[in-house]
C-alpha cells in the first residue's frame, strides 16, 4: 500500500512539529542551565579540541532551540529541517564515534540534566529524529509560516 | 507587509522571540547559595580575596580525581585563598555518599574532619565497593585516634544528617548537577579538568586585582 500524498503531508508535518517540539526542549533545557555543565559532557565525548568545548556548549543549545522554532512554525522550513538532520546526523556519529573508542558516558547530554538516556537509547531517539527530519524536508510544508511568507494573506472573497 | 523579503524578516523574528522565550521558561529560578559551613570545613583566612567553595560527593570518582588539583591549587595559594568544602551526595548512584559524609561531619565534630575527608577520597577504591563501609571507616577513625563511642554516636545524630541536607539544598540552589563542582568568586568550575585549566589561571587572576 502506498501513501496517498495527502498521508506524507500529514507525515511531514507531524514530523516537522516533533522534532521541532524536541529541539527546543532540548536545546531550552541546555541553554537554560550552566554552561560548564554542558561544556563537561561534551568534554567526556573527547572529540573537540579542548579550548573549542566552552565556546560550542554555549552556542549549540540556542541553535538547537532556534532550528525547533523555525521547525515549529514551519520558517524556511527546508533549510531547519536540512540543519534539524544535520544536528542528529552529527549527534549518531559522535555517539558511535564514543561507542567504538569505548568511552564511558555518564549522560549523553541530549536534554541537560532533565532526560539521563544510555547510549543505546540515544542512537535510537537520534536515529527516529535523522528519519523525521527527513520527512519533514521531503513533505512537511503544511501548516507552514512559509506558505504566508511566499503567498502573503489573502482574504476570502477576493 | 507588501513583500515576501518583509514577511520572512517578520517570521525570523518571531522565531527568535519565542526561542529567547522558551530559554528563559526553562530557566529555574537560581536562588542564592550560603557559602557558609561549620568552621570545621573551612580552610584559610576570612578576608582572603579569592574564596573557592567546592560542593562534593566522597564516593565520586570524579571528585577524587579532582582533588591532586585542587590540593595543589591550595598549597600554591596557602594563606591568600579560602577553601570551604559542601557536601552533595549524589544518593541516586552512590549508596554511601551521605554516610561518608555524615560519618566525615561527625570527625569534625572532634576537629578530625580534614584527616578523614583526606582518608576518604584516597582511600575511596576500597570502602566504596564494600557491603558495609562503616567496618572500614571505623578502622580509619581509631587511626585518628577518635573518640570512637561520641563518633558512632554522631552517626545516628539527625543534626548531622541535616547538615548534610543544607549543603545538598544549598547546591541544588546553585544548579549544581555534577561533583565536584566549584565555584571560585561566584564563578563556576565543573570537574577536575576546568578546575585545572581554568578555574587555576582564574584563582591567579582574582589574585592580582
Amino acid at each position: 500500500m502506498s501513501l496517498t500524498d495527502r498521508h506524507k503531508s500529514l507525515l511531514g508535518a507531524a514530523g516537522r512539529v516533533i522534532v521541532g517540539a524536541i529541539l527546543v526542549y532540548a536545546g531550552a533545557a541546555k541553554a537554560a542551565g550552566p554552561t560548564e555543565e554542558f561544556a563537561l559532557i561534551i568534554s567526556y565525548y573527547q572529540l573537540l579540541p579542548r579550548d573549542m568545548v566552552m565556546t560550542v556548549a554555549s552556542f549549540l543549545p540556542w541553535l538547537e532551540v532556534l532550528v525547533g522554532w523555525a521547525l515549529l512554525l514551519g520558517v524556511s522550513r527546508r533549510a531547519a529541517a536540512t540543519a534539524a538532520g544535520a544536528l542528529f546526523g552529527g549527534f549518531l556519529v559522535a555517539l558511535l564515534s564514543v561507542l567504538a573508542r569505548g568511552i564511558e558516558l555518564p549522560n549523553c547530554g541530549c536534554f541537560g540534566d532533565s532526560v539521563h538516556f544510555t547510549i543505546p537509547q540515544a542512537l535510537l531517539f537520534d536515529s527516529v529524529m535523522l528519519a523525521l527530519s527527513w520527512a519533514a524536508l521531503l513533505h512537511g510544508g503544511a501548516f507552514s509560516l512559509d506558505k504566508w511568507v511566499d503567498g502573503g494573506y489573502t482574504p476570502r472573497g477576493r | 507587509m507588501k513583500n515576501a523579503s518583509e514577511r520572512r524578516a517578520a517570521a525570523w523574528a518571531l522565531v527568535v522571540a519565542a526561542a529567547a522565550a522558551s530559554v528563559l521558561l526553562a530557566g529555574r529560578t537560581r536562588k542564592p547559595f550560603s557559602p557558609d559551613a561549620p568552621a570545621f570545613r573551612v580552610k584559610g583566612p576570612a578576608d582572603a580575596k579569592v574564596v573557592i567553595v567546592e560542593f562534593s560527593d566522597f564516593e565520586c570518582p570524579a571528585c577524587k580525581y579532582a582533588e591532586p588539583v585542587l590540593r595543589k591549587l591550595l598549597e600554591l595559594h596557602e594563606g591568600k585563598v579560602r577553601f570551604v568544602f559542601k557536601n552533595y551526595p549524589l544518593e541516586r548512584v552512590h549508596r554511601w555518599a551521605r554516610p561518608a559524609a555524615i560519618a566525615a561531619e561527625c570527625a569534625g565534630r572532634q576537629g578530625r574532619f580534614w584527616e578523614l575527608h583526606d582518608k576518604l577520597y584516597d582511600e575511596q577504591e576500597k570502602w566504596a565497593r564494600e557491603t558495609d563501609a562503616f567496618k572500614t571507616w571505623e578502622g580509619y577513625a581509631k587511626d585518628l585516634k577518635l573518640d570512637l563511642p561520641a563518633w558512632k554516636t554522631c552517626l545516628q545524630d539527625p543534626a548531622a544528617d541535616a547538615a548534610v541536607s543544607r549543603d545538598a539544598q544549598d547546591g541544588l540552589d546553585a544548579w549544581v548537577s555534577s561533583t565536584p563542582t566549584f565555584f571560585i568568586n561566584g564563578r563556576r568550575f565543573v570537574g577536575a579538568q576546568q578546575l585545572g585549566e581554568r578555574g587555576a589561571p582564574f584563582v591567579e587572576r582574582e589574585l592580582k586585582r
